[in-house]
């Protein structure tokens, strides 16, 4: 049986089952979002967009469990998740502010084949992130790099300043720039000299940035439910196959 | 109708994957009051106390989750689309 095979069996058929990570690093992305590196043994391997969840289980017992993003590309062994944290939430304050290298967790995945691509899916691509919805887009974007591929690729991403833009300065020397266009929007404060777009995704910014709806590009939005449901809006009114547009809410009961 | 407490399928895809042997976010369910077909991980997930998925044309409810201490308890409504290996 094909490499591709095998993950696919794994990936959609296998029991799913909770294994214990280690964490291996820490990696401050901004001020409130981290990113784990994570060690997973017997990890089957994932595909670029699907996600993991992540159980906490208190002394007394009491169990807590969220969904995050894989944000690392198939081709890195070691996985990534980043966790923005939510204030007052349950779980991410510790995994944003109590975790350390050697720390474990309990995760289970890689959940969902609805919203992933591959180099071999092609494109043109069209990804619109808000916030730490840009996670499962950076897998794809990392996954496109390690691949070397030239596909058509935009990506439209959300954030309230620009110190929360996430990734930022990968996203400025991420391989291969051909083909890769990349656009920020800030929705609450610009710094001084800011030439990206300010405000929240609209139409005007979506039609800049996407390929035209004749290209037929493969759309891939995430982010807090709001902001997805008014992209997934704009792109049909401007005309795009509402069966290729892949959406992932999270909300509040994300954190 | 939404809210901030809307996910979606792929929001509670681990769950469902309790439930379900495939791919809960691709397995298409088609709805009994509507008769649109649409995956899973398009439907949309409210989660309370336990999950509750809605048809996203029509918001009718497709699945209750209950989540005990040792045991799912599982409501579906409408047909499954499941693929096989």
């Amino acid at each position: 049986m094909a490499g591709a095979a095998v993950l696919e069996r794994l990936t959609s058929r296998a029991p799913i089952t909770w294994r214990v990570a280690t964490v291996l690093e820490v990696v401050d992305e901004t001020p409130t979002a981290r990113t784990l590196v994570l060690d997973v043994p017997g990890w089957p391997g994932h595909r670029a967009g699907q996600h993991v969840d992540v159980r906490l289980t208190a002394e007394d017992g009491y169990q807590a469990q969220r969904s995050y993003s894989i944000a690392s590309a198939p081709e890195t062994p070691e996985l990534a998740i980043t966790v923005q944290v939510v204030p007052d939430g349950e779980v991410s304050p510790y995994l944003v502010e109590e975790v350390r290298p050697g720390d474990q967790l309990e995760l289970r995945g890689p959940i969902g084949g609805f919203f992933t691509w591959r180099v071999e899916d092609g494109g043109p691509l069209l990804l619109v992130g808000g916030g730490s919805g840009l996670a499962p887009l950076m897998a794809m974007l990392r996954h496109r790099a390690a691949r070397g591929s030239t596909v058509d690729t935009r990506l439209l991403a959300s954030a309230r300043t620009i110190r929360d833009a996430l990734y930022r300065d990968e996203l400025e020397t991420l391989g291969p720039r051909d083909g890769l266009r990349v656009a920020w929007t800030l929705t609450r404060e610009t710094p001084p000299g800011w030439d990206g777009f300010t405000g929240r995704v609209d139409a005007e910014k979506l039609a800049a940035v996407a390929p035209p709806p004749a290209a037929a590009p493969r759309c891939f939005v995430c982010g807090p439910t709001p902001f997805v449901e008014a992209v997934a809006d704009l792109l049909v009114r401007a005309g795009h196959d509402p069966r290729a547009i892949h959406a992932e809410r999270f909300g509040p009961t994300g954190s | 109708m939404s809210d901030d407490h809307t996910l979606d399928g792929n929001g509670v895809a681990g769950l469902l994957r309790e439930v379900l042997a495939s791919d809960p976010t691709t397995t298409r369910r088609r709805c009994p009051d509507c008769g649109d077909t649409q995956p899973l991980g398009r439907h949309r997930a409210y989660r309370g106390a336990g999950v509750v998925l809605r048809c996203p044309s029509c918001e009718a409810v497709a699945a209750v989750i209950a989540e005990q201490a040792s045991e799912l308890v599982v409501h579906l409504r409408g047909a499954l689309l499941v693929a096989r290996a």
